[in-house]
């Protein structure tokens, strides 16, 4: 079992099946086409669970790794692999897909072949993205990542969709091509553009500093940090559902990973030194994000803007250098990818019947529709961070960790955490409870079998994670502990 | 005798267009196509097996035929099969435009070809003044291509625009060539680097006007901020296929020139020319991308495009390093194929294609040519896993290795920039209403040469190994290290 564990390139086929898959469906008829994706997408998960009972948690080596020569002139090579840290990204990168294909079966109605296509080519991205073992491979798929989303978000987006898809590709490509130049740099200063290699090697401090500005330019505008992160509210609201899903599931996430494989590692001078800055930019990210939340009155829209808080406590966590902090903003990210994309899914669920995204024109809906208020109510306690469920826990280690660091972190996150319950809450009150709007009377307004089977899996994911996130922390273990002895962890202690 | 060998694509192509002209009243425009495509392959082929392969580590000292005037290594080798290629690419992408524009068929294929032969006689010169004819040789032709079609008045503005323009800068570079033969008395690349070193001329000040008047003349051949002003009108006035031609292969064309003029004969002076070089691409890649956002006339905007590019392309050379050369090559290879494929979609398109309206909804009317018209802005943009990445990476990795990163990072801008306009054509093909019936079928020519361009900018993004080897920078009489070595002793 092992052996045929190690020999067939696993994290080479789950990657470029979707690929694949997205060819054949340009063949196919509209109906077909999303048959065939939900297949490529249930095929994918299925290859990938060997990954995960194969997977040795003890070990913070990279395990079921690829190695193929690719451009001799550059010295790069085409390197696959997971270790603790990009294990679990795959795992909700394949989930979120299957549910993407769900929740568009009938919601996508244009161009339906182009639109799995798209779907599919994201998939490829960042599957590829998360098991790059060397950074020339995992800029090519994080441009390409831009392409697909591109498309989801300019041709089946909402009213604006054209502006938010060309500020969303701005904003990213700025940021990235900055990326490209502090990849060129690190190959001209190394000669090699592996990740583990790379880790080993200790660059000058001046080096790394410019190293850590250019990416995280690319990752700042990802995440999104405050204050790039205005392309956000206009992309989440106005991409298709399936659209806001990847990106607040996984696209957001790539950021932060990108943080942990390459800042963390690779840059830890300057990470010690530009820690301080970062932190308190992820504090005013959490409370400044929180309280334009609260002042939205588009559904959709005030989810995005949450995102850009939860993402505050991410890269909070993540600079706060220690174990907890780390563990939790790896946990935290899983978590967002589940509750906001559960939460978008949501959205997208009651905007097909009821055509509107304005909170003021619901109310009342538990009484028609009680099935998917108590999914919205899972959704949005797990938002605001309710005890047993997932967020939880993730928001508990990573303010555990920031009052290690400094106390006024720790105050600005649990302020943080105040304010999302209180959004989360009130958003919940203001759509679900109260006297059912006479204008959605005549509408069949709850779930349909589908809708639920697109709902469930998040929801156990949020509930089993709240009670024993043992299950993702088990896999980060060894491999936190690793990247926090690279990154030099427990210097910075004390206040300001 | 011999020698001849080396010359073989050249005499070949030349031979043809004669024959051409000869019995121009009895071709046909299928014969006049098939005739140049099957001639380009054997140039194509000719080329490569005329020069012996050398390892491209270490260029040898220069082999040089015909008492010196024409090299004959891997560069010449290496243009000579990408001129043959836009050769060719151009004659299939012609077609239409002289089927509808009722040009003589055998006159114009003639044309090319001859041009086709002076670029290759530009990339193989050893010597300034077969560098000047051959540079000539193809201009004079262009200038008649542009204006061929008699009976379209914009197009005989712009031939006229670019002969006047084009006649300057001609005389800009024979100046430049009169200069330098006058401090140095030689015309021989070798020649000249070894006087400059020996007499320690590198000061001179006829040597430095000598440079930069032949610097001027040749940024005007490659469309170089501030030589670029004939640019966007000669492309929107060429037809398409003529505009296609010139951006792919005059520009490579003069990349081609002044790689080896600047490597081979001004070695010594590396240091003033990569500055000059840097100031036109610098300006070249912010005139270029910023301009072309305002564009509405798509033929106009891949002209601005074409006058980035060249600034991206320059990036590689203005370092002064064999590598950086190597660089700058890739990029004119694979720029030549994805603007080729630019302009193919345009041809495709017909009338309709040069207007950047009427790209809207083409992605449901046409979604095949929307998807390889996709393809080609990707890689102009310089998005992975397309060739057009490659090249950018090819070039902002020489200068940071020349230790130029504030180029890098103005480079890696505009690219974002440039990502604008092109990703709006995207926009427009993808995200808005179809306008009009459905463009006419695309002729078969047309598609087999569109084909080519994609093909090579998939295969090249996602294997850039494959045409690495063939990237050999120009043989030197003396390798740069040597002369400055010679110089400080």
């Amino acid at each position: 079992m092992v052996t045929l564990v190690t020999t067939f390139p696993i994290l080479t086929v789950m990657t470029f099946l979707p690929l694949a898959g997205a060819a054949v469906i340009l063949l196919l008829g509209d109906r077909m086409a999303r048959w065939f994706a939900l297949t490529t997408t249930l095929v994918v998960c299925a290859v990938s669970v060997p990954l995960y009972l194969g997977f040795d948690k003890s070990s913070s080596a990279l395990q079921f790794v690829e190695t193929v020569p690719w451009i001799r002139s550059w010295n790069v090579v085409y390197g696959m692999g997971v270790d603790g840290i990009s294990l679990p990204f795959i795992f909700l990168s394949t989930v979120i897909s299957v549910l993407c294909v769900g929740a568009s079966w009938t919601a996508v109605q244009v161009r339906v072949r182009e639109f799995y296509a798209a779907l599919l080519v994201a998939e490829t991205a960042m599957i590829g993205l998360f098991a790059s073992t060397n950074l020339f491979l995992f800029y090519v798929f994080w441009e390409v990542m831009l392409v697909p989303v591109f498309l989801l978000i300019g041709v089946w987006g909402g009213p604006s969709r054209i502006y938010a898809s060309i500020k969303f590709l701005l904003f990213t490509l700025a940021g990235s091509v900055l990326m490209l130049v502090g990849l060129i740099a690190l190959l001209e200063a190394t000669g090699t553009l592996d990740f583990e290699t790379l880790a080993k090697t200790r660059l000058s401090s001046d080096l790394q500093a410019w190293l850590f500005v250019a990416f995280t330019a690319a990752f700042g505008v990802k995440v999104p940090m405050f204050p790039v992160h205005t392309w956000l509210p206009d992309a989440h609201t106005e991409a298709p559902t399936a659209g806001s899903v990847i990106l607040a599931g996984i696209l957001l996430k790539m950021g932060g990973y990108g943080l942990l494989r390459i800042a963390l590692p690779i840059l830890p001078d300057a990470v010690q030194l530009f820690a301080k800055p970062m932190l308190v930019l992820s504090a005013i990210a959490i409370v400044y994000g929180a309280y334009v939340t609260l002042a939205q009155t588009d559904v959709k829209r005030l989810i995005a803007y949450s995102s850009i808080s939860h993402m505050g406590f991410v890269t909070l966590g993540i600079f706060t250098l220690n174990r907890s902090g780390v563990e939790g903003a790896i946990l935290q990210m899983i978590n967002h990818g589940i509750v906001t994309g559960a939460l978008f899914l949501c959205v997208g669920m009651i905007y097909e019947r009821t055509h509107t995204r304005d909170i003021a024109e619901y109310g009342g809906l538990s009484t028609l529709a009680p099935v998917y208020s108590t999914f919205l109510a899972i959704f949005c306690l797990a938002a605001a961070g309710f005890p047993g469920l997932n967020s939880f826990v993730g928001e508990f280690l990573i303010i555990s960790g920031a009052f290690k660091t400094w106390l006024w972190l720790g105050v600005a996150a649990v302020w943080g955490v105040a304010l999302g319950t209180t959004y989360m809450l009130w958003l919940y009150y203001r759509v679900v409870m109260g006297d059912a709007r006479p204008q959605f009377q005549g509408l069949r307004l709850d779930l349909n079998a589908r809708e639920v089977a697109t709902l469930v899996p998040l929801a156990l994911l949020a509930l089993v994670i709240g009670f024993y996130p043992e299950l993702v922390l088990g896999f980060l273990r060894a491999s936190v502990g690793q990247l926090l002895t690279a990154a030099g962890s427990g210097v910075m202690a004390g206040p300001l | 005798m011999s020698d001849l060998v080396f010359l073989l694509p050249e005499l070949v192509l030349a031979g043809t267009a004669l024959v051409l002209i000869l019995i121009a009243r009895h071709v046909s425009r299928a014969q006049a196509v098939a005739v140049s495509v099957v001639v380009a392959a054997m140039a194509a082929i000719f080329s490569g097996w005329a020069f012996t392969p050398e390892a491209p580590e270490a260029p040898a000292a220069m082999t040089v035929v015909f008492g010196g005037t024409i090299a004959a290594d891997g560069y010449a080798r290496f243009f000579k099969v990408l001129f043959a290629a836009t050769l060719a690419l151009a004659a299939l992408l012609s077609v239409k435009h002289v089927d509808t524009e009722r040009v003589p068929p055998a006159e114009y294929y003639a044309l090319l070809l001859l041009a086709s032969t002076g670029m290759m006689l530009a990339a193989s010169a050893a010597d300034l003044l077969i560098l000047y004819l051959g540079l000539e040789l193809m201009i004079l032709c262009a200038y008649v291509l542009v204006g061929i079609t008699v009976n379209r008045p914009i197009a005989n503005e712009a031939a006229i625009k670019y002969f006047l323009l084009g006649s300057f800068a001609s005389a800009l570079l024979l100046y430049g060539i009169a200069l330098v033969y006058g401090v140095t008395g030689a015309t021989d690349f070798a020649a000249i680097a070894s006087a400059v070193s020996e007499r320690n001329l590198t000061r001179h000040p006829f040597m430095l006007a000598g440079l930069a008047l032949m610097a001027g003349g040749l940024a005007f051949k490659i469309a170089a901020v501030p030589f670029h002003a004939w640019a966007p009108d000669v492309y929107q006035g060429a037809s398409a296929p003529v505009a296609a031609f010139l951006a792919a292969g005059s520009k490579a064309a003069g990349l081609a020139a002044l790689v080896r003029v600047c490597l081979a004969a001004f070695a010594p002076e590396q240091r003033i020319w990569s500055e000059m070089l840097a100031g036109l691409a610098v300006l070249s890649m912010i005139v270029g991308s910023l301009l072309a956002i305002s564009q509405t006339n798509m033929k106009r905007l891949l002209a601005y495009s074409s006058i980035a590019h060249v600034g991206y392309a320059l990036l590689g050379l203005v370092t002064g390093t064999p590598d950086g050369a190597s660089a700058t090559i890739t990029y004119a290879f694979i720029y030549s194929f994805m603007t080729l494929g630019a302009f193919g979609v345009v041809i495709a398109l017909g009338e309709r294609g040069e207007d950047l309206l009427a790209y809207r909804g083409l992605a449901a009317t046409a979604p095949v040519t929307a998807a390889l018209m996709f393809l080609f802005l990707l890689s102009l943009t310089g998005i992975p896993p397309t060739a057009g990445f490659v090249a950018k990476f090819a070039v902002i990795l020489s200068a940071v290795r020349g230790g130029h990163v504030v180029l890098a990072v103005v480079a890696v801008m505009c690219s974002v920039v440039s990502a604008f306009f092109y990703l709006r054509v995207a926009v427009m093909m993808y995200m808005m209403e179809p306008q009009g019936a459905a463009p006419a079928r695309v002729p078969g020519a047309v598609a087999a040469a569109l084909a080519v361009a994609a093909f090579v900018t998939i295969v090249g993004g996602i294997l850039p190994d494959t045409f690495t080897a063939w990237t050999v920078p120009p043989s030197l009489g003396k390798t740069p290290t040597e002369i400055t070595r010679a110089l400080t002793r």
